[in-house]
């Protein structure tokens, strides 16, 4: 028996298949972003001419025939609308068809459960850094059993902030690694830093940045703003890991694949004998696998299915974690 | 000098100074970030908790006394209790204790935000209980001074986000004791809480769930 994951929150149509905890299939179309962004209906249309044959493909990867599915779960948000609801229509329209249960699932969740499985970790602090994200989570109990942010984006997520200053600069947004690459060999100039406690704000340090480039080269303002960026959420972090004593980190979403985000906190954990994993880049980039494995572990934890809505704001500390 | 104490990002030393109990306060190197921007965030934080203390110090909150400071160090006078943390997990059976020190720690907020001092990282963790119950505040290294509503409103939203209803209302009645602007900041307050993102992090702290 399997379980059938739908994710559509941005440029990615992902279908994933999951048996018991294992990742037997894993699909997934994109949609191109050119220089103006995504505009929302432009890609739900394109998700919507990708479903079925994602879908499909995703199947048959697995070898498996529809009636071995046993439920099935689309992410619920956080994301653009439009995509989302395409996302949730292919669900819920499978769901019908085959009659079994439908799972909403928080998209960050998906990150974090997905990674915390390919690990085996037990109770890790989790640094999850997208485009529209930027959060630290740990598990904790009270009042029901759920991942409490410890601190966030006060306002954008890092990535955007990358991709945004990318445009700037006339490079291609790709969740940094762009920026990455046109640092190497820059020299520091000073860059606003924004912590307050846990949190930490990107927009300050944006601006900042763009508006250097008109006196700075790209080289040396790209290197300031990715080191200066990394190290607000190491502190943030580190912070967190000092208040909850917990001894494992795990790092996860599309920023998480940048090399010198992975080597730093590593660097941090080291200090504090805190165990340290990044999520495989497969796993980083959107995914329905990973949507797929938290319906199953709902669906063996016994949790009901929620209403099958959408939430584009929707929050990872509201769910309750039934396993 | 024992190191009594470590810190995200300092490491905490006592010891005799000029013959006073004292500790100090040092910054440690972090790996982690490039040499320049670890050194110019050191030296900053470190010159602006001495200068914040010790002008809290002179409009009479209750916060160490700086005795010097050098490029990543101060020495301070050495406050000797527990810290709030510590002291509410503890506290079940002495309720009014902890009800006295919490209006304590609202009070010296105020009495801070009078000045135009913001703490930035107003947790329990940066309270520590005296003699007597008394509130006593530590750890300027985050603190900005300024008259802003908001960044004062983001110093009670730290606490109350780390204290039940319960004891939130006795802080809260401190600070409301002290604080010359109380009504508006608290104002401000609930307007940072309507925006999405505190939505549920504060509910959850008060014991509702939305999901």
């Amino acid at each position: 028996m399997a379980v059938l994951g739908i994710e559509s929150s941005a440029h990615t149509f992902g279908v994933g298949i999951i048996e018991n905890g294992k990742i037997i299939a894993n699909r997934k179309r994109m949609y191109k972003i050119g220089k103006t962004g995504m505009i929302p209906v432009k890609v739900a249309e394109f998700h919507s001419k990708n479903a079925r044959s994602v879908i499909e493909s995703a199947i048959a990867e697995a070898g498996i025939s529809i009636a071995d599915i046993e439920a099935i779960g689309y992410t619920k948000g956080p994301g653009l609308g439009p995509c989302l609801r395409v996302g949730q229509l292919s669900a819920k329209t499978l769901a019908v068809s085959i009659g079994v249960p439908l799972f909403p699932v928080n998209h960050g969740l998906g990150h974090i459960e997905v990674t915390r499985q390919a690990f085996h970790m037990h109770d890790p602090i989790a640094l999850y850094v997208s485009g529209g994200n930027s959060q630290i989570l740990a598990l904790d109990e009270q009042p029901f059993r759920h991942y409490k942010v410890y601190g966030e984006t006060l306002d954008i997520g890092v990535g955007n902030m990358l991709d945004n200053f990318a445009r700037a600069a006339g490079l291609n947004p790709a969740w940094g690694s762009t920026v990455a690459k046109v640092a190497l060999g820059g020299s520091y100039i000073q860059m606003p830093y924004t912590v307050k406690g846990m949190d930490f704000a990107f927009a300050g340090i944006l601006t900042h940045a763009t508006k250097a480039l008109s006196y700075t080269g790209v080289s040396d303002v790209a290197y300031s703003l990715q080191e200066t960026s990394f190290a607000m959420l190491c502190e943030a972090v580190e912070r967190a890991i000092m208040l909850t004593g917990k001894k494992e980190l795990l790092t996860c979403g599309g920023v998480a694949q940048s090399a010198r985000l992975k080597e730093m906190l590593s660097l941090m954990a080291m200090e504090h004998a805190v165990r340290f994993v990044a999520a495989p880049d497969e796993l980083n980039a959107d995914n329905g696998a990973m949507i797929a494995l938290v319906a199953e572990k709902m669906l063996y934890s016994g949790a009901r299915p929620e209403a099958p809505i959408i939430n584009q704001r929707s929050r990872p500390d509201s769910a309750v974690v039934t396993w | 000098m024992r190191l009594i104490a470590e810190g995200a990002e300092a490491l905490i030393y006592s010891g005799k100074f000029l013959g006073l109990e004292a500790v100090v306060k040092h910054r440690v190197e972090k790996h982690y970030r490039i040499k320049s921007l670890d050194v110019q965030l050191r030296k900053q934080r470190t010159k602006v908790e001495a200068r914040v203390t010790s002008a809290a110090s002179s409009v009479g909150a209750m916060v160490p006394r700086v005795l010097m400071v050098s490029t990543y160090d101060i020495y301070m006078t050495k406050i000797a209790g527990v810290r709030l943390d510590e002291f509410l997990k503890g506290t079940e059976g002495e309720k009014v204790a902890a009800h006295r020190t919490l209006f304590s720690a609202g009070s010296e907020l105020g009495i801070l935000h009078n000045a135009d001092i913001v703490h930035g990282d107003y947790t329990p963790a940066n309270v520590i209980v005296g003699r007597g119950g008394d509130a006593i505040v530590i750890d300027f290294g985050l603190s900005e001074i300024t008259n802003s509503t908001e960044s004062k409103a983001v110093d009670l939203l730290l606490m109350k986000r780390s204290l039940n209803p319960d004891q939130y209302i006795s802080f809260a009645n401190g600070y409301a004791k002290s604080a010359k602007e109380a009504r508006d900041i608290m104002q401000r307050l609930s307007a940072i809480e309507t925006r999405g993102r505190y939505k549920t992090r504060t509910l959850i702290t008060n014991g509702d769930v939305t999901a």
